[in-house]
Protein backbone atom coordinates (compact mmCIF):
# COMPACT_ATOMS: atom_id res chain seq x y z
CA UNK A 1 0.00 0.00 0.00
CA UNK A 2 1.58 3.60 -0.88
CA UNK A 3 1.85 5.97 1.82
CA UNK A 4 0.57 9.45 1.10
CA UNK A 5 2.32 12.61 2.67
CA UNK A 6 0.43 14.24 5.86
CA UNK A 7 -0.37 17.49 5.69
CA UNK A 8 -1.59 18.67 9.28
CA UNK A 9 -3.21 22.42 9.09
CA UNK A 10 -3.90 24.46 12.21
CA UNK A 11 -7.12 23.36 12.06
CA UNK A 12 -6.68 20.11 11.76
CA UNK A 13 -4.01 19.89 14.91
CA UNK A 14 -6.60 22.03 17.05
CA UNK A 15 -9.30 18.95 16.26
CA UNK A 16 -6.65 16.39 17.01
CA UNK A 17 -5.83 18.05 20.15
CA UNK A 18 -9.11 18.74 21.44
CA UNK A 19 -9.87 15.07 20.37
CA UNK A 20 -6.54 13.30 22.48
CA UNK A 21 -7.23 15.89 25.23
CA UNK A 22 -10.59 14.05 25.79
CA UNK A 23 -9.26 10.26 25.41
CA UNK A 24 -6.87 11.66 27.97
CA UNK A 25 -9.55 12.90 30.73
CA UNK A 26 -12.12 9.77 29.80
CA UNK A 27 -9.30 6.78 30.36
CA UNK A 28 -6.98 8.32 32.35
CA UNK A 29 -3.73 7.77 30.71
CA UNK A 30 -0.88 9.98 30.68
CA UNK A 31 0.22 10.65 27.08
CA UNK A 32 -1.16 9.82 23.78
CA UNK A 33 0.72 9.89 20.40
CA UNK A 34 -0.49 9.92 17.19
CA UNK A 35 2.22 8.22 14.68
CA UNK A 36 2.23 7.93 11.26
CA UNK A 37 2.91 4.09 10.49
CA UNK A 38 6.13 4.85 9.11
CA UNK A 39 7.54 6.13 12.61
CA UNK A 40 6.90 9.79 12.18
CA UNK A 41 5.11 11.73 15.22
CA UNK A 42 1.55 13.28 13.75
CA UNK A 43 0.61 14.87 17.19
CA UNK A 44 1.04 13.87 20.97
CA UNK A 45 -0.86 15.33 24.25
CA UNK A 46 -0.47 14.45 27.86
CA UNK A 47 1.83 15.29 31.10
CA UNK A 48 4.85 12.98 30.31
CA UNK A 49 7.07 16.14 29.03
CA UNK A 50 10.08 14.49 29.54
CA UNK A 51 9.35 11.65 27.27
CA UNK A 52 11.28 11.08 24.39
CA UNK A 53 8.84 11.17 21.72
CA UNK A 54 10.76 10.65 18.62
CA UNK A 55 12.63 7.74 19.76
CA UNK A 56 9.45 6.13 20.98
CA UNK A 57 7.19 6.54 17.61
CA UNK A 58 9.82 4.67 15.46
CA UNK A 59 9.94 1.92 17.91
CA UNK A 60 6.19 1.72 18.63
CA UNK A 61 5.82 1.87 14.62
CA UNK A 62 8.03 -1.08 14.00
CA UNK A 63 6.43 -2.95 16.62
CA UNK A 64 3.09 -2.65 15.74
CA UNK A 65 4.64 -3.11 12.27
CA UNK A 66 6.09 -6.28 13.33
CA UNK A 67 3.33 -7.68 14.76
CA UNK A 68 0.93 -7.00 11.80
CA UNK A 69 3.69 -8.97 9.75
CA UNK A 70 3.00 -12.00 12.22
CA UNK A 71 -0.54 -11.49 12.09
CA UNK A 72 -0.64 -11.89 8.43
CA UNK A 73 1.39 -14.99 8.19
CA UNK A 74 -0.76 -16.32 10.56
CA UNK A 75 -4.10 -15.45 7.97
CA UNK A 76 -5.11 -12.17 10.07
CA UNK A 77 -5.34 -9.15 8.49
CA UNK A 78 -3.62 -7.49 11.61
CA UNK A 79 -3.76 -7.51 15.19
CA UNK A 80 -5.64 -4.73 16.07
CA UNK A 81 -3.75 -3.70 19.45
CA UNK A 82 -0.35 -4.54 20.96
CA UNK A 83 -0.08 -4.13 24.69
CA UNK A 84 3.46 -3.84 26.50
CA UNK A 85 2.64 -3.87 30.76
CA UNK A 86 5.25 -2.70 32.97
CA UNK A 87 5.64 -2.47 36.47
CA UNK A 88 4.78 1.31 36.70
CA UNK A 89 3.95 2.20 33.32
CA UNK A 90 2.26 0.41 30.36
CA UNK A 91 2.05 0.97 26.34
CA UNK A 92 -1.66 0.16 24.44
CA UNK A 93 -0.94 0.82 20.53
CA UNK A 94 -4.20 0.90 18.61
CA UNK A 95 -4.81 1.18 14.75
CA UNK A 96 -6.29 4.50 13.63
CA UNK A 97 -6.04 3.74 9.53
CA UNK A 98 -4.11 2.46 7.50
CA UNK A 99 -1.34 4.96 7.59
CA UNK A 100 -1.55 5.99 11.76
CA UNK A 101 -1.56 4.33 15.25
CA UNK A 102 -2.48 6.36 18.38
CA UNK A 103 0.17 4.96 21.27
CA UNK A 104 -1.29 5.93 25.37
CA UNK A 105 1.11 5.44 28.14
CA UNK A 106 -0.90 4.91 31.20
CA UNK A 107 -0.07 3.82 35.08
CA UNK A 108 -1.74 2.24 37.96
CA UNK A 109 -4.24 4.55 38.47
CA UNK A 110 -6.50 3.37 35.66
CA UNK A 111 -6.56 -0.05 33.65
CA UNK A 112 -5.78 -1.36 30.24
CA UNK A 113 -9.90 -1.73 29.96
CA UNK A 114 -10.37 1.97 30.15
CA UNK A 115 -7.62 2.35 27.73
CA UNK A 116 -8.77 0.51 25.35
CA UNK A 117 -13.02 1.44 25.39
CA UNK A 118 -11.78 4.87 25.23
CA UNK A 119 -8.55 4.49 22.11
CA UNK A 120 -11.47 2.97 19.93
CA UNK A 121 -13.30 6.09 20.27
CA UNK A 122 -10.60 8.14 20.15
CA UNK A 123 -9.02 6.43 17.10
CA UNK A 124 -12.11 6.86 15.03
CA UNK A 125 -12.29 10.48 15.84
CA UNK A 126 -8.74 11.37 14.86
CA UNK A 127 -8.88 9.06 11.82
CA UNK A 128 -11.39 11.34 10.15
CA UNK A 129 -9.70 14.38 10.90
CA UNK A 130 -7.04 12.36 8.83
CA UNK A 131 -8.90 11.42 6.06
CA UNK A 132 -10.12 14.89 5.25
CA UNK A 133 -6.55 16.27 5.95
CA UNK A 134 -5.31 13.58 3.66
CA UNK A 135 -8.05 14.30 1.21
CA UNK A 136 -6.95 17.79 0.34
CA UNK A 137 -5.92 18.20 -3.35
CA UNK A 138 -3.73 21.35 -3.32
CA UNK A 139 -0.76 21.64 -1.70
CA UNK A 140 -0.13 24.76 0.89
CA UNK A 141 0.55 28.58 -1.04
CA UNK A 142 4.19 28.17 1.10
CA UNK A 143 5.04 24.85 -1.22
CA UNK A 144 3.92 26.14 -4.42
CA UNK A 145 7.69 27.48 -5.88
CA UNK A 146 10.44 25.57 -6.18
CA UNK A 147 12.89 25.70 -3.68
CA UNK A 148 15.81 28.23 -4.22
CA UNK A 149 19.54 27.24 -4.17
CA UNK A 150 20.18 29.13 -1.45
CA UNK A 151 16.89 27.99 0.35
CA UNK A 152 18.41 24.55 0.00
CA UNK A 153 21.88 25.22 0.76
CA UNK A 154 24.26 22.42 2.85
CA UNK A 155 21.95 21.79 6.07
CA UNK A 156 24.68 20.12 8.23
CA UNK A 157 29.17 20.78 8.08
CA UNK A 158 31.17 17.81 8.91
CA UNK A 159 33.66 18.29 11.55
CA UNK A 160 36.89 19.81 10.20
CA UNK B 1 6.21 9.92 3.94
CA UNK B 2 6.60 13.35 4.91
CA UNK B 3 4.62 15.17 7.51
CA UNK B 4 4.17 18.85 7.58
CA UNK B 5 2.84 20.23 10.56
CA UNK B 6 1.47 23.55 10.58
CA UNK B 7 1.02 23.32 14.77
CA UNK B 8 4.59 23.53 15.08
CA UNK B 9 6.05 24.48 12.32
CA UNK B 10 8.10 21.28 11.26
CA UNK B 11 8.91 19.28 8.68
CA UNK B 12 9.68 15.35 9.23
CA UNK B 13 11.15 13.32 6.25
CA UNK B 14 12.17 9.80 6.83
CA UNK B 15 15.85 8.72 5.20
CA UNK B 16 16.50 5.11 5.01
CA UNK B 17 20.17 3.73 4.12
CA UNK B 18 20.01 0.40 2.16
CA UNK B 19 22.38 -1.55 1.23
CA UNK B 20 23.84 -5.31 1.41
CA UNK B 21 25.18 -6.53 5.38
CA UNK B 22 28.83 -4.89 6.25
CA UNK B 23 28.31 -2.74 3.75
CA UNK B 24 28.66 0.69 6.48
CA UNK B 25 25.40 1.87 7.14
CA UNK B 26 25.56 1.54 10.77
CA UNK B 27 28.76 3.21 10.33
CA UNK B 28 27.20 6.25 8.72
CA UNK B 29 24.84 7.10 11.56
CA UNK B 30 27.54 6.41 13.87
CA UNK B 31 29.30 9.25 12.49
CA UNK B 32 26.46 11.24 12.03
CA UNK B 33 25.84 10.52 15.91
CA UNK B 34 29.77 11.54 16.97
CA UNK B 35 29.97 14.93 14.74
CA UNK B 36 26.82 16.61 15.31
CA UNK B 37 26.10 18.55 18.96
CA UNK B 38 23.20 17.61 20.88
CA UNK B 39 21.13 20.70 20.04
CA UNK B 40 21.18 19.22 16.33
CA UNK B 41 20.61 15.23 16.72
CA UNK B 42 18.34 13.14 19.13
CA UNK B 43 19.26 9.85 20.86
CA UNK B 44 20.87 6.91 18.27
CA UNK B 45 19.00 3.36 18.69
CA UNK B 46 20.49 0.47 17.88
CA UNK B 47 18.20 -3.27 17.67
CA UNK B 48 21.35 -5.05 17.12
CA UNK B 49 22.64 -8.82 18.02
CA UNK B 50 24.77 -9.19 20.41
CA UNK B 51 27.90 -9.48 17.91
CA UNK B 52 26.37 -5.53 16.50
CA UNK B 53 25.25 -6.81 13.47
CA UNK B 54 21.97 -4.85 13.14
CA UNK B 55 19.28 -7.25 13.39
CA UNK B 56 15.99 -4.34 12.87
CA UNK B 57 17.21 -1.25 12.43
CA UNK B 58 19.39 1.63 13.84
CA UNK B 59 17.52 5.09 14.60
CA UNK B 60 18.60 8.74 14.46
CA UNK B 61 16.58 11.57 14.15
CA UNK B 62 18.44 14.93 13.16
CA UNK B 63 17.45 18.56 12.93
CA UNK B 64 18.44 20.92 9.88
CA UNK B 65 17.26 24.14 8.54
CA UNK B 66 14.81 26.38 8.65
CA UNK B 67 12.91 26.69 5.33
CA UNK B 68 10.29 29.33 4.18
CA UNK B 69 8.84 29.60 7.92
CA UNK B 70 9.39 25.73 8.80
CA UNK B 71 11.76 23.79 10.87
CA UNK B 72 13.29 20.79 8.81
CA UNK B 73 13.71 17.48 10.54
CA UNK B 74 15.30 14.14 9.46
CA UNK B 75 15.03 10.49 10.68
CA UNK B 76 17.68 8.60 9.78
CA UNK B 77 17.20 4.88 9.88
CA UNK B 78 19.37 1.76 8.70
CA UNK B 79 17.61 -1.70 7.29
CA UNK B 80 19.72 -5.05 8.21
CA UNK B 81 21.73 -5.96 5.47
CA UNK B 82 21.89 -9.34 6.33
CA UNK B 83 19.40 -11.15 3.48
CA UNK B 84 17.39 -13.11 5.83
CA UNK B 85 16.07 -10.23 7.57
CA UNK B 86 14.12 -9.40 4.33
CA UNK B 87 10.64 -8.95 6.23
CA UNK B 88 12.06 -6.15 8.62
CA UNK B 89 13.51 -4.31 5.86
CA UNK B 90 10.73 -4.03 4.52
CA UNK B 91 9.18 -2.66 7.40
CA UNK B 92 11.79 0.17 7.72
CA UNK B 93 11.23 0.93 3.87
CA UNK B 94 7.74 2.25 4.54
CA UNK B 95 7.00 5.34 3.96
CA UNK B 96 10.74 6.87 3.08
CA UNK B 97 11.20 10.10 1.72
CA UNK B 98 14.56 9.77 0.61
CA UNK B 99 17.23 6.73 0.56
CA UNK B 100 20.70 6.10 0.80
CA UNK B 101 22.17 3.55 -1.03
CA UNK B 102 25.71 2.14 0.60
CA UNK B 103 27.37 -0.35 -1.55
CA UNK B 104 30.79 -1.93 -0.37
CA UNK B 105 33.73 -1.45 -2.71
CA UNK B 106 35.49 -4.18 -2.36
CA UNK B 107 35.45 -6.31 -5.43
CA UNK B 108 34.22 -9.34 -3.38
CA UNK B 109 31.12 -7.63 -2.61
CA UNK B 110 29.71 -7.20 -6.14
CA UNK B 111 27.76 -9.77 -6.47
CA UNK B 112 25.51 -8.64 -2.99
CA UNK B 113 25.81 -5.15 -3.84
CA UNK B 114 23.69 -6.09 -6.99
CA UNK B 115 21.21 -8.30 -4.69
CA UNK B 116 20.88 -5.81 -2.62
CA UNK B 117 19.76 -3.19 -5.08
CA UNK B 118 17.48 -5.30 -6.92
CA UNK B 119 15.61 -6.33 -3.03
CA UNK B 120 15.25 -2.53 -2.43
CA UNK B 121 13.53 -1.94 -5.68
CA UNK B 122 11.35 -5.57 -5.06
CA UNK B 123 10.31 -4.03 -1.65
CA UNK B 124 9.55 -0.62 -3.28
CA UNK B 125 7.21 -2.53 -5.70
CA UNK B 126 5.46 -4.05 -2.51
CA UNK B 127 4.49 -0.67 -1.49
CA UNK B 128 3.28 0.55 -5.08
CA UNK B 129 6.49 2.63 -5.47
CA UNK B 130 9.83 2.37 -7.49
CA UNK B 131 12.87 4.60 -7.44
CA UNK B 132 11.74 7.17 -9.74
CA UNK B 133 9.39 8.23 -7.38
CA UNK B 134 11.66 8.32 -4.19
CA UNK B 135 15.18 10.43 -4.28
CA UNK B 136 18.23 8.47 -3.48
CA UNK B 137 21.72 9.08 -3.92
CA UNK B 138 25.02 5.99 -4.28
CA UNK B 139 28.00 6.09 -1.86
CA UNK B 140 30.65 3.65 -2.84
CA UNK B 141 31.72 3.02 0.77
CA UNK B 142 35.19 1.45 2.42
CA UNK B 143 37.17 3.14 -0.39
CA UNK B 144 40.16 2.98 2.30
CA UNK B 145 40.38 -0.80 1.82
CA UNK B 146 42.99 -2.04 -0.90
CA UNK B 147 40.51 -4.18 -3.03
CA UNK B 148 38.05 -1.97 -3.93
CA UNK B 149 36.98 -1.46 -7.11
CA UNK B 150 37.28 1.62 -9.44
CA UNK B 151 34.35 4.05 -9.20
CA UNK B 152 33.68 3.90 -13.06
CA UNK B 153 32.95 0.01 -13.05
CA UNK B 154 30.94 0.78 -9.60
CA UNK B 155 28.81 3.22 -11.39
CA UNK B 156 28.58 0.91 -14.25
CA UNK B 157 26.94 -1.91 -12.06
CA UNK B 158 24.95 0.30 -9.64
CA UNK B 159 24.40 3.78 -11.46
CA UNK B 160 22.78 2.91 -14.81
CA UNK B 161 18.84 3.80 -14.31
CA UNK B 162 17.52 6.30 -16.91
CA UNK B 163 18.18 9.27 -14.80
CA UNK B 164 21.70 8.60 -13.24
CA UNK B 165 22.11 9.82 -9.59
CA UNK B 166 24.06 11.69 -7.42
CA UNK B 167 27.57 8.92 -5.61
CA UNK B 168 29.79 9.35 -3.27
CA UNK B 169 32.70 7.93 -2.48
CA UNK B 170 33.67 6.99 1.32
CA UNK B 171 35.20 5.51 3.86
CA UNK B 172 32.13 5.91 7.05
CA UNK B 173 34.38 5.04 9.35
CA UNK B 174 36.73 8.24 9.06
CA UNK B 175 33.60 9.51 8.15
CA UNK B 176 34.65 10.79 4.68
CA UNK B 177 31.82 11.45 2.11
CA UNK B 178 29.17 10.89 5.09
CA UNK B 179 28.26 14.19 5.67
CA UNK B 180 27.97 14.88 1.15
CA UNK B 181 25.84 12.09 1.10
CA UNK B 182 23.36 13.58 3.78
CA UNK B 183 23.25 16.94 2.69
CA UNK B 184 22.34 15.65 -0.81
CA UNK B 185 19.85 13.37 -0.16
CA UNK B 186 17.98 15.08 2.73
CA UNK B 187 18.15 18.51 0.28
CA UNK B 188 16.77 16.40 -3.02
CA UNK B 189 14.12 15.26 -0.55
CA UNK B 190 13.03 18.90 0.65
CA UNK B 191 13.58 20.02 -2.86
CA UNK B 192 10.44 17.03 -3.84
CA UNK B 193 8.66 18.92 -1.46
CA UNK B 194 8.60 22.01 -3.17
CA UNK B 195 7.16 23.09 -6.97
CA UNK B 196 7.02 21.03 -9.50
CA UNK B 197 8.44 17.82 -7.29
CA UNK B 198 5.73 18.37 -5.27
CA UNK B 199 3.52 18.39 -7.84
CA UNK B 200 4.22 15.33 -9.29
CA UNK B 201 4.75 13.34 -6.35
CA UNK B 202 1.15 14.44 -5.71
CA UNK B 203 0.63 12.86 -9.30
CA UNK B 204 1.57 9.64 -8.82
CA UNK B 205 0.20 9.46 -5.63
Amino acid sequence: MKSRNTIIQQQDAARIHEILTHFLNDSGAVEALLIDRGGQLLARDGDAEALDAVSICALAAAAFSSTAAMAQLLGEPEFSVLFHEGAKRSLHVSTVDDESILLAIFDQRTTIGMVRLFAGEASRAVGAVLGEARARPKPPAEFAAPLKDTEARQAWTPPS
Amino acid sequence: MSVINYANRVIDFKIVYYGPGLAGKTANLQYIYRSLPNANRGNMISLATGDDRTIYFDFLPVSALTVRGFQTRFQLYTVPGQVQYNATRRLVLRGADGLVFVADSQFERLRENVESFRNLEANLHEYESTLDEIPYVLQYNKRDLPNQAPVTYLEFVLNRRGARVPYFEASAIEGKGVFDTLNTVSRMALASEFGVGRERRHEVS
